[in-house]
């Protein structure tokens, strides 16, 4: 007799209302395996997930650990049976320390007369054992986000899993940290567990995984070996054909195929300008130089793309020029208008559209309708009120033709943004700020979580804004999209620009170098 | 080249024939109202019983006297009035996010405004006076709710603190109005000597007469729900409350709306002092603000943000609080019996919610 798999889910079937979010899902897990769990937003991985983490009941199907019949409740009974599960999102106590968030929840005696030390020298053997590098003793909120997401991991492993699932995970980390992560979860399937890896990159699923399962629309498609498969088949299997014209370019930054089989894109660079920043100083909320002295220029209808590792003053920067936070020195200009000082409802009535990173934090109301969320930053223009008062009616029928323009899954216009898959609530921050018809569009990390389908789309959604004369500046820690998508690439490294490049004439190397502070000279 | 993107929006997701039917969103809102209210009477009986009294008589009474003579029902809308008001001017900046707790200090400093309106002024003829004491009553609670607004929005004091301070100071400023400005000597309790015939507001109908405030009250409703639902300041306080940094982001001025919304708030209590003053009492008299602070906070945390249901809410807790005393009469209950089958109304409410996600999880 064989043995019996890690994990096995029969016929998972979960509806949320009127909604099948999951249709009859199987999933097979073996030992020693990591396995990869692809498919589009909404596609149902988040809520498979879910489900075996005790967090939703399903309506139908089964669930077997090690061949044994596990009944699931809560996520309790989940790390009980030795399922770790990792969000997009953490719950972590800031100002509790590593030790202190890991130890949180688990059984330890008396609470006032907490002794960490052996659980400190837990942690430190899981961290060595697997390559998870962090000290016990530092405070959560002082830690960059790739660490915080070795602390949620070492938090599951502390537990006992012998299953871990992550959702995501890739999304906010460093190429570094990236290949960091996957040392870990190889160590990990070495030392006899499973791992189940959610994620749209293909070229990631194909370093990593052994075997993948790839969802649409609530079922599952197929499971495959890895040596079975390649990047286009993948491609294929998630959005169906890859080959209608320009799919070349948009596959080589989503890491489909190769940069250089790239051609050409058609640019509609205008000559006047639309942005002229000078000199601009910017400070984060801790009142750090996060941007020093930084210039640019950008004409109507051009792509300026920044590249650079994350934390080296992307948001300050977007958030400056987005007008959401003030600036120390410098001035900003579009269309020729001084915009420096100006509220920020000025800065939005004067046609500048920002899409931020942190989408859930300022991007949405979670409690309010998808038609709410886009009526929010237009609320006091002439498009939306009627003789002083907010026209709903019309609104409704906007949010119903941005449902279908983007192909937002969801009931209709009066779902909660909340309850919308992650890749579906950017669908609706990017309806939102395409709907502004904005001279300016400040996109960071505008496609992060976005499967294929939906990423080619927000692409075409650029090249149209840039058609009509609007100028965008891509801040993407992404340097295949930077690449592909860019007139023009500035390296941002420690605030200040790193090095230029025009399109056709960008090195990635170079790029690489000069974002990470071993570029040449600065320009 | 609008394109869309991958195929159209899955279609085994919408199940024909199977649409979230308003029927079945409406009974997700009233059910909960419903058993809470259920079980909060059991409880309650359970209590009546323990003490020895008989349950059945005492809901009997506390259930029926708003509606079984005159009397009873006018009673019942003169205090739904001023218990609604109390739960806009909580639940208004609570939609912002911030927690007015000074409805009662703001309500009485209403009064005070409306009051020496329409005692200086007594001699104007009503057309003029009415109106100039409703409007020094709303202004006057948004002055003082102001005070708690520029604190916070200035130098980041806490609303909290601030209003129940206020209350505290605006229980001093009445009894000192009642006692020195305007004393009516023979009252045997601190009050003022009554406002002019020009400052009260008509009745309408005999023994006993409804105040015309209850009409001014039915008005506010359905303005406030404009606002709220209609208007670009009303969706920029739900944005506020929702996610204050989406708002920032998107342009909301965030702090200055928060300040705003406990102006208003006040401006609403204010006016409530001033209706008591003009259409209840015909002056001003220490004690007036009676429980409707509380009162207000239970109704406005009852509403669970929804502005709508404010109105329905504040009506069922003034049809307790006038049966209330004929409870204690008929059955010997203390009227007290009523604010705890109230908090046990609110704490099962609270709880329903935590059943309905569990339940709407699986
Ligand atoms: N709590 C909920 N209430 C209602 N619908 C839900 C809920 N959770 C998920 N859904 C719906 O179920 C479907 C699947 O969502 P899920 O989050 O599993 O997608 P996903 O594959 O993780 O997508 P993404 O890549 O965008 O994260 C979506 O259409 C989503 O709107
Ligand atoms: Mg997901």
């Amino acid at each position: 007799m064989t043995e019996s798999p890690r994990l096995e889910m029969r016929g998972i079937v979960k509806t949320f209302g009127p909604v099948t979010a999951l249709d009859a899902v199987d999933l097979v897990v073996g030992r020693n395996e990591v396995h990869g769990l692809l498919g589009g937003n909404g596609a149902g991985k988040t809520t498979l997930m879910n489900v075996l983490y005790g967090l939703y009941r399903p309506n139908a199907g089964e669930v077997l650990l090690d061949g044994q019949p596990a009944s699931i409740g809560s996520p309790k009974d989940a790390i009980a049976a030795g399922v770790g599960m990792v969000h997009q999102t953490f719950l972590q106590v800031d100002n509790y320390t590593v030790t202190e968030n890991i130890v949180l929840g688990t059984d330890v005696p008396g609470p006032l007369r907490l002794d960490l030390s052996e659980a400190k020298e837990r942690i430190r053997d899981l961290s060595e054992r697997f390559g998870l590098t962090v000290d016990p003793d530092a405070v959560v909120e002082e830690l960059p986000v790739g660490v915080r997401q070795r602390v949620e991991i070492l938090k599951a492993l502390y537990r006992g899993a012998k299953l871990l699932i992550l959702d995501e995970p890739t999304t906010n980390l460093t190429p570094q940290e990236v290949d960091d992560l996957f040392g870990s979860m190889r160590a990990m399937v070495d030392d006899g567990m499973s791992v189940v890896l959610i994620t749209h990159k293909i070229r990631e699923t194909l370093s990593v995984c052994d075997r993948m399962t790839v969802m649409r629309d609530g079922r599952r498609v197929e499971t495959i070996e890895r040596a079975d498969t390649d990047a286009e088949h993948l491609a294929e299997k998630m959005v169906g054909s890859t080959t209608d014209p320009g799919a070349a370019v948009d596959a080589a930054a989503l890491g489909a195929v190769d940069a250089d089989k790239v051609e050409e894109v058609l640019s509609s660079v205008g000559t006047t300008t639309a942005v002229a920043v000078r000199d601009l100083v910017v400070v984060n909320d801790q009142g750090h130089e996060l941007i020093q002295g930084f210039g640019l220029e950008l004409r109507e209808g051009e792509i300026v793309g920044i590249a650079g590792v994350a934390g080296n003053g992307q948001v300050e920067l977007a958030e400056a020029l987005a007008g959401v936070r003030p600036l120390r020195a410098g001035t900003v200009e579009v269309t020729g208008r001084s915009m420096g000082g100006l509220a920020t409802s000025a800065w939005l009535e004067h046609g500048v559209a920002y899409v931020p990173e942190d989408r859930h934090r300022d991007g949405i109301l979670p409690t309010a309708s998808i038609t709410e969320n886009l009526v929010l930053g237009s609320q006091r223009s002439d498009q939306v009120r009627r003789r002083g008062l907010i026209d709903w009616g019309a609104a409704k029928q906007r949010a119903v033709d941005a449902i279908a323009e983007f192909s937002v899954r969801a009931n209709g216009p009066g779902t909660l943004v909340g309850d919308l898959s992650g890749g579906n609530i950017q669908r609706v921050i990017l309806a939102r700020a395409f709907a502004r018809q904005p001279r300016m569009l400040i996109l960071h990390n505008p496609t992060r979580g976005l499967d294929i389908g939906s990423t080619r789309f927000v692409y075409q959604q650029v090249r149209k804004a840039t058609a009509a004369g609007c100028a965008v500046l891509l801040i993407s820690e992404d340097l295949d999209e930077v690449i592909a998508l860019s007139d023009r690439v500035i390296a941002l490294y420690q605030g200040s620009k790193a090095g230029e490049w025009q399109h056709g004439s960008v090195d990635a190397y170079a790029v690489g170098r000069s974002m990470t502070g071993l570029g040449e000279a600065r320009v | 080249m609008s394109e869309t993107l991958t195929a159209p929006p899955a279609t085994p997701a919408e199940t024909p024939g199977k649409r979230p039917s308003r029927v079945a969103e409406a009974l997700w809102l009233v059910v909960p109202y419903v058993v809470s209210v259920v079980l909060a009477f059991v409880v309650g009986g359970l209590i009546i019983a323990a003490i020895g009294r008989d349950p059945i008589a005492a809901f009997e009474s506390v259930l029926t006297t708003s509606f079984n003579t005159r009397f009873g029902t006018i009673e019942t809308l003169h205090k739904w009035v001023p218990v609604l008001l109390c739960a806009y001017a909580f639940a208004i900046p609570l939609a912002t996010g911030k927690f007015n707790i000074g409805a009662e200090g703001q309500l009485l400093v209403g009064a005070t405004g409306g009051v020496a309106l329409g005692i200086l002024w007594s001699d104007l003829p009503m057309v003029v006076l009415l109106p100039c004491v409703l409007v020094a009553g709303a202004l006057s609670g948004a002055v003082w709710a102001g005070i708690a607004a520029f604190l916070m929005t200035k130098f980041q004091v806490n609303e909290i603190l601030s209003t129940v301070v206020l209350n505290f100071i605006s229980f001093q400023l009445i009894d000192y109005v009642a006692s020195h400005v305007w004393p009516d000597r023979g009252a045997g309790h601190p009050a003022t000597t009554p406002v002019g015939e020009g400052a009260l507001l008509p009745g309408i109908g005999q023994a006993p007469p409804m105040h015309t405030g209850v009409l001014l009250t039915v008005l506010l409703v359905i303005v406030i729900a404009v606002f709220m639902r209609r208007t670009s300041t009303g969706f920029e306080m739900r944005a506020v409350g929702a996610n204050l940094r989406a708002a920032q982001v998107h342009g909301i001025r965030t702090s200055r709306l928060a300040g705003a919304g406990l102006v208003v708030g006040g401006a609403v209590a204010g006016l409530a002092g001033a209706i008591e003053v003009a259409g209840v009492h015909g002056k001003m008299l220490e004690g007036m603000q009676s429980n409707f602070l509380i009162l207000g906070i239970i109704v406005g945390l009852m509403a669970r943000g929804s502005m709508l249901a404010l109105p329905f809410i504040a009506f069922g807790i003034a049809v307790l609080e006038v049966g209330a005393g004929s409870m204690q009469r008929t059955a010997q209950v203390p009227v007290e019996m009523v604010l705890i089958i109230e908090a046990l109304i609110l704490l099962f409410l609270l709880l329903s919610d935590i059943a309905r996600a569990k339940i709407r999880r699986s």
